[in-house]
C-alpha cells in the first residue's frame, strides 16, 4: 500500500506491506533508528512517538494508518542543531543511563508537557506510567521533567509556541 | 604566590559524556546497523519442557519466498562446553527438547517478517514426557532425569565451621524459617541479539553484540566455530542494558555466526521480548531452609543453611546459574553480622525451565534477605526492637579486618554507622510512634531495614576469570587522549568515569579524553564487567595508565622547562615549575613535540605518547556496604503495598562520580521494588511459562519506585583511587528492605514474608487467615 506520512516536519511517501508496523517503518524504511522497539506488547513505551501531537507506541500502530498525518520522533526534537530544553534537562538531571529508553521517554515526556505545562510530581509519575526504564529508577526522570518544565515556562511565548510547533513547521 | 587550582574531575558530578548520542536518537545498538544483502534469523523454539524430537519438517518452510535456509541441529550440529558437569547444549536442539523456549529450528531469510512466516510452517512431531518442574523432586530424580546419562543433581557440597554443632545446641534459643524466592530475570530493555559479517577479503567474522564481555565472546565464537581467535571480531556497540544476562553465551550467536560464515552474507538475529523473557538467563528460584540459634540479647550464635538451587536444563558456560546464586547467598550469609558459625549444604539440581545465569546481585539479594529476615525474626521472637538486636550483631570498626565463618576477609567499612545514620534520617524513634498511631486507625505501615555488604571486583565473576583490566592510552599530537578499556559497559557510564580518572592524572580536561570500549581491535585484552568490577578494576587501570603517561609528559616537560622533574606539575592543560607558574607549556605542545620536534626529545626517550597498563587490585575483593531502610503501607484488603520512603547509606569507598553512583542505586532499588513485589517468571506444573510478556512479567514504573534519599560515606579500599565496587549493592538490599518493612507493617497480623516476590492475593490470605484466627480464638 502506498502512504503518505509527515515525520518530523518532511513530507515521505513508501510502499509498504499492510502489515507493516510504524516502528520498523520509521527505522528501516526512513532508518529513523531512535525510536526503539523493547517488548511488542505495547507494554514499555520505547517506541513511543508523536502521531498528530499525541503519543503513541509505535510498536502497535500500522504504518498505513499514520497516511495522510504527522509523526515526530527522537530525531525531531532538535532545533537548529540546539537540544530541546527536554533533551538537556535528561542531560543535566542524568535522567539516562543506557539510553534504550530514552527517546520514549523524551517523547512521552514532550506530550505530557504539551498536555500540562506545569506538571506536579505525582502528573508526572502518572504520566509516564507506560514507559520502562529499568536503569535509572525513575527519580531523575521526573527531576528533568521538572526542569525541563521550568525551561519551557521561562522561555518568551514565542520561543515556547516555537517549541510546541517543532516538528510541524519546517515544511 | 598562588599555584593555579588542579581541576579536580575524581569526586566530581560531572554529566557523562556518552549522552549527547543518546538524547539525540543517534546512537546505534546492535539493531540499528544496517548492512546491504542482510539475512533475519527467526527461531523455532520449543513449546514443549520435556519431549522427545520424532521429527522436523522443513518443506514447506523453505518453500516461503524469500527464506535462504532453515536449519536443525543436523545443519548447524555444534554444541556448547559441557564441563564440568558432562551436559552441553546444543545450539539448536539435538533429539529431544528440555525447556520452553529452547531453539530447536533456525530460519534464514531476507527479512525478519519472511523469516518468522517460515517458523510457523516448521512441522515438529514431539513425544512428550514428563517435565521436571519441582526442584524438590528433581532431587529424587522425580519424575525423571533431565539428562538421561546423569542424575539431575549436579553439585553437592558443604562447609561447616569447627565447633558448630556445640554453638548450635548449646544455644538457648532456636528457630527456624524456610524463604523461597521464585525464578526472576534481569529484562533489559534492549533484548538480546547480534549480527554477523563476513569480510570476502580477510576472511575475517565481525560479530556486533550487545554484551558484557567482549574478548570473552570473541574467545568462545572462535573456539565453537573452530576459528583462530584473531580472525574473529567482536563489536559492542551502545548496548540497552545488562544486568549479567548479557554476559552469557548463548547459543544463538553460534547459529547466527555460523549462518553468516556458512551463507556468505551478513545475518542479523534480534530478540523479541517473548523470546527474551524464555530464554534469557533467568536468576534466583532458590529455596534456603535455615535453623538459627541465638542468646537472650538477640546475639545470633550460628546459623544452618540447606540450599536447594534449581539452574533449569542446562548450565551457562563458565556460570552454572544455581551454583552462582547458592554460592554468593551462602558465602555472604553472616552479611554485617558477627555469626561464628555457620553449617551450609548446597545442592544443585538440573530441571526442565529455562538455564539460569546471572542477574545483578546473583545470589546477594537472596543472602541479604535471608540475613536480614533471621535477624528481624529473631528480634520478634524476643520481642525485641529489629534496630537493638541488629546493633548487639554488628561487626564493629574495631573487627577489621573480619573474618567471616565462610571464609572471607572485609575489608574496612561503615556498618553501624551506615545504619545509624540511615535511622537518623527518618527519625526512626518517632517512626515507631506514629506506626501505633496508623496502626490504631487501621494503617498498616512498616519499616525495613537492610544491612549490606557488597562483594566487588573479585577475582572471579560472571564476566568470567580474569582478575585484571587494561587499559592502553595514546595522546594524540593535537593533545587529546584515545583511551581503550577492555570493559562492557552496558549504560554505566564508563567513558565518563574513566575519563575523569586519566584527566585528572595528565592535568587535561576531562572532554579531551575519549574512551573507547567494545572492539576487540582496539581495546586490550579485558574480562568486561560484571562482579561490580569495572570502577574499582577498570578504573585502577585508566588510572595506573594515567600515571604512566604522567611520567613521561613530566619527563618531557622537565626537559624543556630545564627544572626537575620532581618540581614539575600538570594542571589545567599546561605542564609548570611548582610555584614559578610562568615556567609553563601547554600540554598540547608537549604532545605536538613528542611526535614531530622529536630532535627536541631528552636523550633515549621514544618519540610518542603511548601506554598500557594492566591492574590487579591487591585483595581477593573488595566490600562496599551500606544501609537500605524502606518504610511501606500494605493495604490490607487489596493486598497493594505502597513504597511511602525510601533512604540508602552507601559506602562504596572514593567516588569517581557521585552522579553517576547514585544513579546505580536508584535503579538497583527499583529493581529491588521489582523483585520484591512484582517480578515473576511463573512456570506451571507442566513446565509451560505462564509469563511472557511484559503484561505478566511486571517491572516497575514510575508509580511503584517512590523518590529516594540517597548519602554517601566513603571508606577508601586498598585498591588504587580507593575505590569500591558499587553496581550491585543497591539490588542486593532492596528486595530485603522492602519485604522486612512488609513483616512490619503486617506484624499484628502475625505475618513474616519468607517467599519473594510477596502477591497481593497473599497478603489478603494471611491477613484474613489471621482474622479468621482471632475470631476463633
Amino acid at each position: 500500500m502506498k502512504i503518505r506520512v509527515k515525520v518530523n516536519g518532511r513530507w515521505y511517501e513508501s510502499d509498504v506491506e499492510p502489515r507493516t508496523l510504524l516502528a520498523y517503518w520509521l527505522r528501516e524504511d526512513l532508518k529513523l533508528t531512535g525510536t526503539h522497539i523493547g517488548c511488542d506488547t505495547t507494554s514499555c513505551g520505547a517506541c513511543t512517538v508523536l502521531l498528530d501531537g499525541k503519543a503513541v507506541k509505535s510498536c502497535t500502530v500500522l504504518a498505513v494508518q499514520a497516511n495522510g498525518r504527522e509523526v515526530m520522533t527522537v530525531e525531531g526534537l532538535e532545533r537548529n542543531g540546539q537540544l530541546h530544553p527536554l533533551q538537556s534537562a535528561f542531560w543535566e538531571c542524568h535522567a539516562l543511563q543506557c539510553g534504550y529508553c530514552t527517546p520514549g521517554m523524551l517523547m512521552a515526556s514532550y506530550a505530557l508537557l504539551q498536555e500540562n505545562p506545569n506538571p506536579t510530581e505525582e502528573e508526572i509519575r502518572e504520566g509516564l506510567s507506560g514507559n520502562i526504564c529499568r536503569c535509572t529508577g525513575y527519580m531523575n526522570i521526573v527531576k528533568a521533567v521538572q526542569t525541563a518544565a521550568r525551561k519551557m515556562s521561562g522561555e518568551s511565548q514565542e520561543a515556547l509556541e516555537e517549541v510546541a510547533a517543532n516538528g510541524a513547521s519546517a515544511d | 604566590m598562588s599555584e593555579v587550582l588542579k581541576p579536580q574531575f575524581t569526586g566530581a558530578r560531572v554529566t557523562r559524556l556518552e549522552d549527547a548520542r543518546l538524547l539525540r536518537g543517534q546512537a546505534r545498538y546492535v539493531d540499528d546497523f544496517e548492512y546491504p544483502g542482510t539475512l533475519e534469523v527467526a527461531f523455532l523454539r520449543s513449546n514443549r519442557a520435556a519431549a522427545r524430537i520424532q521429527s522436523v519438517d522443513v518443506t514447506e518452510a523453505l518453500a516461503v519466498p524469500g527464506v535462504k535456509a532453515v536449519w536443525t541441529f543436523a545443519d548447524c550440529p555444534i554444541t556448547l562446553p559441557d564441563r564440568p558437569f558432562q551436559v552441553g547444549q546444543p545450539v539448536l536442539a539435538r533429539d529431544e527438547v528440555r525447556f520452553v523456549g529452547e531453539p530447536v529450528a533456525a530460519v534464514i531469510a531476507d527479512s525478519r517478517y519472511r523469516a518468522e512466516d517460515a517458523v510457523e510452517k516448521i512441522r515438529v512431531q514431539y513425544e512428550p514426557l514428563p517435565a521436571v518442574v519441582d526442584s524438590r523432586a528433581a532431587l529424587a530424580d522425580q519424575p525423571r532425569r533431565v539428562h538421561e546419562h546423569r542424575p539431575n543433581r549436579f553439585l553437592h557440597k558443604t562447609h561447616v565451621t569447627d565447633g558448630f554443632n556445640e554453638a548450635f545446641q548449646s544455644a538457648p534459643h532456636h528457630l527456624e524459617l524456610t524463604f523461597r524466592w521464585n525464578r526472576q530475570t534481569g529484562v533489559t530493555m534492549e533484548t538480546r541479539g547480534c549480527l554477523a559479517l563476513p569480510d570476502p577479503v580477510s576472511g575475517r567474522l565481525t560479530v556486533y553484540a550487545g554484551h558484557q564481555s567482549p574478548h570473552g565472546l570473541r574467545g568462545m565464537l572462535a573456539r565453537l566455530l573452530k576459528l583462530p581467535e584473531h580472525q574473529v571480531r567482536v563489536v559492542v556497540p551502545e548496548v540497552g542494558g545488562g544486568f549479567g544476562i548479557k554476559a552469557m553465551f548463548y547459543p544463538e550467536y553460534v547459529v547466527v555466526a555460523e549462518a553468516a560464515r556458512r551463507l556468505g552474507r551478513p545475518v542479523k538475529w534480534i530478540g523479541d521480548r517473548m523470546e527474551s523473557l524464555l530464554a534469557d538467563a533467568h536468576a534466583r528460584d532458590a529455596i534456603h531452609e535455615v535453623a538459627v540459634a541465638y542468646d537472650d540479647e538477640g546475639r545470633i550464635l550460628a546459623v544452618r543453611d540447606h540450599v536447594i538451587g534449581d539452574t533449569g536444563a542446562y548450565a551457562f558456560p563458565g556460570f552454572p546459574g544455581a551454583v552462582g546464586e547458592a554460592n554468593w547467598a551462602t558465602e555472604m550469609l553472616t552479611g554485617p553480622y558477627k555469626i561464628p558459625h555457620v553449617s551450609i549444604e548446597i545442592e544443585c539440581v538440573f530441571s526442565n525451565k529455562a538455564p539460569l545465569g546471572p542477574y545483578r546481585g546473583v545470589g546477594g539479594p537472596i543472602g541479604a534477605q535471608v540475613q536480614e529476615a533471621i535477624v528481624d525474626a529473631v528480634a520478634r521472637a524476643l520481642g525485641k526492637d529489629p534496630v537493638e538486636v541488629r546493633r548487639a550483631n554488628l561487626i564493629g570498626p574495631e573487627d577489621f579486618p573480619y573474618h567471616t565463618p565462610t571464609g572471607k576477609v572485609y575489608d574496612p567499612g561503615s556498618y553501624g554507622e551506615s545504619l545509624e545514620r540511615a535511622l537518623a534520617l527518618v527519625d526512626y524513634e518517632r517512626f515507631r510512634k506514629d506506626q501505633e498511631q496508623w496502626r490504631a486507625q487501621g494503617r498498616y505501615v512498616g519499616l525495613g531495614l537492610c544491612v549490606f555488604v557488597e562483594p566487588s571486583a573479585m577475582a572471579e565473576s560472571e564476566a568470567g576469570s580474569i582478575p585484571y583490566e587494561a587499559v592502553t592510552l595514546r595522546m594524540e599530537p593535537s593533545g587529546v587522549v584515545t583511551a581503550a578499556v577492555g570493559t562492557g559497559p552496558t549504560g554505566q557510564g564508563h567513558e565518563t568515569t574513566f575519563a575523569q580518572l586519566i584527566a585528572d592524572q595528565l592535568g587535561i580536561d576531562v572532554k579531551d579524553v575519549v574512551v573507547l570500549h567494545g572492539d576487540t581491535d582496539s581495546a586490550p585484552f579485558g574480562g568486561g564487567t560484571g562482579g561490580s568490577r569495572s570502577g574499582t578494576i577498570g578504573g585502577g587501570a585508566a588510572i595506573r595508565a594515567g600515571q604512566a603517561l604522567r611520567r613521561k609528559l613530566t619527563q618531557l616537560a622537565a626537559h624543556l622547562l630545564e627544572a626537575a622533574e620532581e618540581d614539575i606539575r600538570l594542571e589545567a592543560g599546561k605542564a609548570f615549575v611548582a610555584g614559578v607558574p610562568a615556567r609553563s607549556i601547554t600540554i598540547r605542545d608537549l604532545a605536538r613535540t613528542a611526535y614531530t620536534d622529536v630532535a627536541r626529545l631528552p636523550e633515549g626517550m621514544q618519540p610518542g605518547l603511548e601506554v598500557v597498563a594492566r591492574y590487579q587490585p591487591p585483595g581477593a575483593a573488595t566490600y562496599s556496604n551500606g544501609t537500605h531502610l524502606a518504610v511501606v503501607e500494605v493495604d490490607v484488603e487489596t493486598g497493594f503495598v505502597k513504597v511511602l520512603d525510601y533512604v540508602v547509606v552507601n559506602d562504596c569507598g572514593v567516588l569517581v562520580n557521585p552522579m553517576i553512583v547514585e544513579g546505580q542505586i536508584h535503579g538497583g532499588v527499583a529493581q529491588g521494588i521489582g523483585s520484591a513485589l512484582l517480578e515473576e517468571l511463573r512456570y506451571d506444573e507442566n513446565g509451560q511459562l505462564t509469563t511472557t510478556s511484559l503484561m505478566d512479567y511486571l517491572l516497575p514504573t514510575a508509580e511503584d519506585v517512590p523518590r529516594m534519599r540517597v548519602e554517601h560515606i566513603q571508606t577508601p579500599s586498598a585498591s588504587e583511587g580507593g575505590i569500591k565496587g558499587m553496581g550491585e549493592g543497591s539490588l542486593i538490599a532492596a528486595p530485603g528492605a522492602i519485604a522486612a518493612a512488609v513483616s512490619d507493617a503486617l506484624a499484628p497480623f502475625g505475618v513474616f514474608v519468607t517467599e519473594l516476590p510477596i502477591r497481593p492475593q497473599q497478603i489478603v490470605a494471611w491477613v484474613q487467615a489471621a482474622k479468621t484466627e482471632a475470631q476463633a480464638g
